[in-house]
């Protein structure tokens, strides 16, 4: 009984880790440049085709590739943020809204078009293998995307902390024009969140690579669970949105094995609604840290 | 007479052999008695035909969700018209050559019946296949129906045989393939405890409720009975509630990428069960590429499989050279249809869509590549069913899926996993 359970929340925390990867990028570019980015999963997409031709043609393993992802998205962020976004900042939500939302649908199709609706997927040594500790099962893929998922989250934190420019950033989320008084640039700062923000669903993307498939519209599978988890840990919180995708990750393997496996987003909604019915700004306490 | 038909055929191709050949038939006619001279008489509109191709349409989705299947079947229709000319053509028909005329119905209903609709209209067709996702086929089938031309498909619908004249289903039905499956789950253990998941949608909903009610007919007990959202991101939580029913066969209704994420985590898990896949995506060369040596010992049902014979095989060969890939079910169950029209408008001695009918559903063919199917038979029954079609137990073995089962079909013997 109990290694049941025992193996849904380790299944759980091991998913969640990868949602995580992608609601601190979302949450990120809330916080900082207060734009909601739909073009998020999207871009973890990308991650994923880049790690595939890496290893299809060069035989690059996936977690490598990802000194190759990071960087390119990285600067796919900068770009986006200095030629598209900058141009829509303004009092009007509107342009915003349009513009994240029609780069994901044109990098959707593009994607259909270039590399087509099949399902691409990379086979590594460690692929199907899984650790046996005492009765449970932990696949060692997921255990490689866990652990550097954290890290990653953890490097940004201390970014966020002890850095001037992540000073920059988080005074910039916490109020823009104070920030902008006190002579921080806005557009390096943005730029910068931007660039943090896509590399991360980069990451993810690389990280997913050797236990699931790639195909244009993988990006909408995890960029749903994305919004809920910011919206949960609340808006622009990267520490909130960590735990939240932790716990969602949780809810939904134990909504699978309890509930039934086609309701285990029913649990990770009823959550969210519950949530905010008691903290209508979210776990994270409607501050951003 | 024959000869005589031989000799105007042969002169065809010349620029304008008419006066001459005029000639030739006047002589002829002259040479021989009345008798002779009135089947000359009914050759006349037949050499007409010669000179006019017949023309066939093929309906594939080769765009959209799938596209890659329906690129498969381009394929094999080409190749399958092409061995059909290349043994020279319909020769009641004075060799006529088969003119495949293609078109992609977009993975969509709404286009599927508008390019039925727009091909039967806009050609001259003697018969149509296609369009591999039952579906697309049910809709296709409609038009043609009303506008009385023949189809003839593999798609597995029990629905293609209810209310339909010019519907023909050479190959097994969809209720066909879960009592197979439910009846290989004997082969791995006397007493099959049988966990089905499948994913909730239509497909996979009606598949499981088949798979359900047959089971105790069949003495197969169902341990477990879950849908799950297609398109998750993690199957462990399944494969741990798999894991704890106790079961000791898994079969999964499922589309290439849900399945995929299925068979790793069961092998994570060090879980030890048999699989049956089912068709459909499970019986393409993409999964084997997608899931690599996983795969080895997974089971499956198919209409049709490329070690069933010899011409089987040889189809298989010369599909290999031109696409690098075995040739796939739905495939190859095209070319023995496109043989299985050929056979028919050989006998209807027309291109007419009525009469190729008429022919079809008289056809009774036990060799020759017609005959490429399950059990080695091809008759139609008044609703459209190969009375003699049933489906093949397939397993993947060394990257290539070999026939196991039924006993009389089975090429290789089963792998235990």
């Amino acid at each position: 009984m109990w290694e049941t359970v025992a193996q849904a929340v380790i299944n759980g925390l091991l998913i969640g880790g990868i949602y995580a990867l992608v609601s601190i990028g979302v949450t990120l570019i809330f916080g900082v440049v207060k734009i909601v980015n739909f073009a998020q999963g999207e871009f973890v997409m990308i991650g994923m085709y880049i790690s595939f031709f890496l290893a299809n043609q060069f035989g690059i393993d996936p977690l490598l590739s990802l000194f190759v992802s990071m960087p390119v998205l990285f600067g796919a962020g900068v770009l986006i943020q200095h030629f598209l976004i900058r141009r829509v900042l303004g009092p009007n939500d509107m342009p915003q809204i349009f513009l994240t939302f029609a780069l994901s649908l044109l990098l959707l199709n593009l994607a259909l078009m270039l590399f087509t609706a099949n399902y691409r997927t990379v086979h590594t040594s460690y692929s199907d293998e899984a650790l046996h500790v005492g009765g449970l099962y932990i696949p060692v893929a997921k255990l490689i995307a866990f652990v550097v998922a954290m890290a990653l989250s953890g490097a940004l934190w201390v970014f966020l902390h002890t850095t001037d420019l992540g000073k920059a950033m988080r005074a910039a989320a916490q109020n823009r024009d104070v920030a902008m008084l006190m002579g921080i640039n806005p557009n390096r700062v943005f730029c910068v969140a931007l660039g943090i923000a896509l590399a991360l669903a980069g990451a993810a993307g690389s990280l997913l690579m050797p236990f699931y498939s790639a195909y244009p519209f993988v990006g909408q599978v995890f960029v749903l669970m994305a919004f809920v988890a910011v919206v949960l840990g609340t808006l622009g919180n990267v520490i909130g949105a960590l735990i939240a995708s932790l716990m969602m990750g949780v809810a939904e393997s134990l909504g699978i094995q309890y509930v039934g496996a086609d309701s285990g987003l029913i649990v990770v909604f009823a959550m969210l609604l519950l949530t905010l019915a008691f903290k209508p700004t979210g776990l994270g306490g409607g501050r951003a840290r | 007479m024959k000869k005589a038909r031989k000799a105007s055929v042969a002169s065809t191709p010349a620029v304008s052999p008419v006066s001459t050949k005029r000639q030739g038939r006047r002589e002829f006619l002259i040479k021989t008695g009345g008798m002779l001279a009135a089947g000359a008489f009914a050759a006349v509109p037949r050499r007409g035909w010669a000179a006019d191709p017949i023309n066939i349409g093929a309906l594939y989705p080769t765009t959209g969700s799938m596209a890659q299947i329906g690129v498969g079947c381009v394929a094999a229709a080409k190749l399958a018209a092409e061995m059909v000319n290349d043994a020279g053509g319909i020769k009641s028909l004075g060799g006529a050559k088969l003119n495949l005329i293609i078109s992609d119905v977009q993975s969509d209903t709404t286009v599927t019946r508008t390019e039925t609709d727009r091909l039967i209209t806009g050609n001259k067709l003697s018969a149509i296949h296609g369009c591999y996702a039952s579906a697309l086929t049910l809709i296709a089938s409609e038009v043609a129906e009303r506008a009385k031309v023949p189809l003839i498909t593999g798609s597995s619908s029990d629905q293609l045989n209810k209310g339909r004249t010019y519907t023909f289903t050479p190959f097994a039905r969809a209720s066909q393939f879960a009592q197979a499956q439910l009846q290989m789950a004997k082969l791995i253990s006397d007493k099959p405890r049988v966990a089905v998941i499948f994913e909730n949608t239509a497909f996979g909903t009606s598949t499981s409720n088949g798979l359900k009610e047959l089971a105790p007919g069949e003495g197969v007990e169902i341990v477990m009975f879950e849908p799950y959202s297609a398109g998750f991101t993690d199957a462990s939580p399944l494969i741990n509630k798999v894991k704890s029913s106790g079961a000791n066969a898994l079969f999964s209704v499922s589309y290439l990428n849900d399945l995929i994420l299925i068979v790793r985590t069961i092998k994570q898990f060090g879980l030890n069960i048999a699989i049956n896949g089912g068709s459909g995506g499970f019986v393409i060369p993409d999964f084997y590429k997608n899931v690599g040596k996983l795969a080895e010992g997974l089971q499956g049902v198919a209409h049709w499989n490329h070690d069933m014979d010899a011409n089987s095989e040889k189809v298989n060969a010369e599909y290999r050279k031109r696409t690098g890939e075995f040739l796939f079910e739905y495939a190859g169950g095209l070319v023995a249809q496109t043989f299985m029209l050929a056979d028919a408008l050989e006998r209807a001695a027309s291109a007419d869509p009525q009469k190729v009918r008429e022919a079809l559903s008289r056809l009774d063919v036990s060799s020759g590549f017609a005959a490429m199917a399950p059990g080695g038979k091809v008759k139609f029954g008044p609703d459209g069913k190969n009375i003699y079609g049933h489906p093949v137990g397939v397993q993947w073995q060394n990257g290539d899926l070999a026939s196991v089962f039924p006993k009389e079909d089975a090429r290789k013997p089963l792998m235990k996993t």
